[in-house]
């Protein structure tokens, strides 16, 4: 399972989705990737930034969504304070 | 008369409206709500280490390493504030970055350590830099 969380004034908003059955031709899996892709996108062009963040490995900065990162968290646009 | 009648019901209008706004205001804004904090701190404890989160609960504030200059820590604090920068163990200056939009205090340890650890040039080139002078240094110990 791969999940998408964008830093809000929430906490976190999440998207998941399978990659595997997406893979595999699943419907309703490739919708939630596409889904995840639009979101990641639209986050992207409001000036967040994309980390993928997985257990035991350094955490990385990706500029495309990738439908088989386990993880990956978008901050905000951020500014000097 | 008519006057005073018609300005008393004016201002009780103007105060139901005001307290509609600010219920409006209140609702929409999910802004320190437990939910919002518990998600965060959710986040938190999956982004840092275990050793990042014991350290986080008992000083109050995480060290996070250089990863271009090995000598240089990155002090970050529990709650909003300035991030320490230290080199060798010395403060040398002070940081300040926040994102644009307001977020749960743990989502701002989340953005410091992931901005830190994977983008430290775009970190360092966005914070505002504040250095610590020498009355400061030599009044507050716990900066060295």
């Amino acid at each position: 399972m791969g999940m998408l969380r964008i830093i809000s004034k929430r906490g976190d908003d999440r998207l998941l989705w399978n990659a595997e059955d997406a893979l595999a031709g699943d419907a309703e899996a490739k919708a939630a990737v596409q889904e995840a892709e639009r979101i990641f996108a639209k986050e992207q062009a409001k000036g967040a930034t994309a980390f993928r963040v997985e257990p035991g490995k350094p955490i990385e900065r990706v500029e495309q969504f990738d439908p088989q990162a386990e993880q990956i968290v978008m901050v905000p646009r951020v500014v000097g304070g | 008369m008519n006057m005073v009648a018609v300005g008393a019901v004016l201002c009780a209008v103007a105060s139901v409206v005001l307290i509609l706004a600010l219920g409006e205001l209140i609702a929409h804004s999910s802004y320190g709500r437990p939910e919002a904090k518990r998600r965060a701190g959710e986040l938190l404890r999956a982004v840092l280490t275990p050793d990042q989160y014991g350290h986080l609960m008992q000083r109050g504030h995480i060290d996070i390493a250089s990863p271009s200059d090995p000598e240089r820590t990155y002090r970050v604090p529990k709650g909003p504030g300035r991030v320490q920068v230290r080199e060798k163990g010395r403060l040398t200056m002070w940081l300040c970055l926040q994102p644009l939009e307001r977020v749960p205090e743990a989502d701002l340890l989340v953005m410091h350590k992931l901005m830190i650890e994977a983008d430290e040039e775009t970190y360092l080139r966005k914070a505002n830099r504040f250095f610590p002078t020498f009355w400061e240094m030599r009044e507050r110990p716990e900066l060295q």
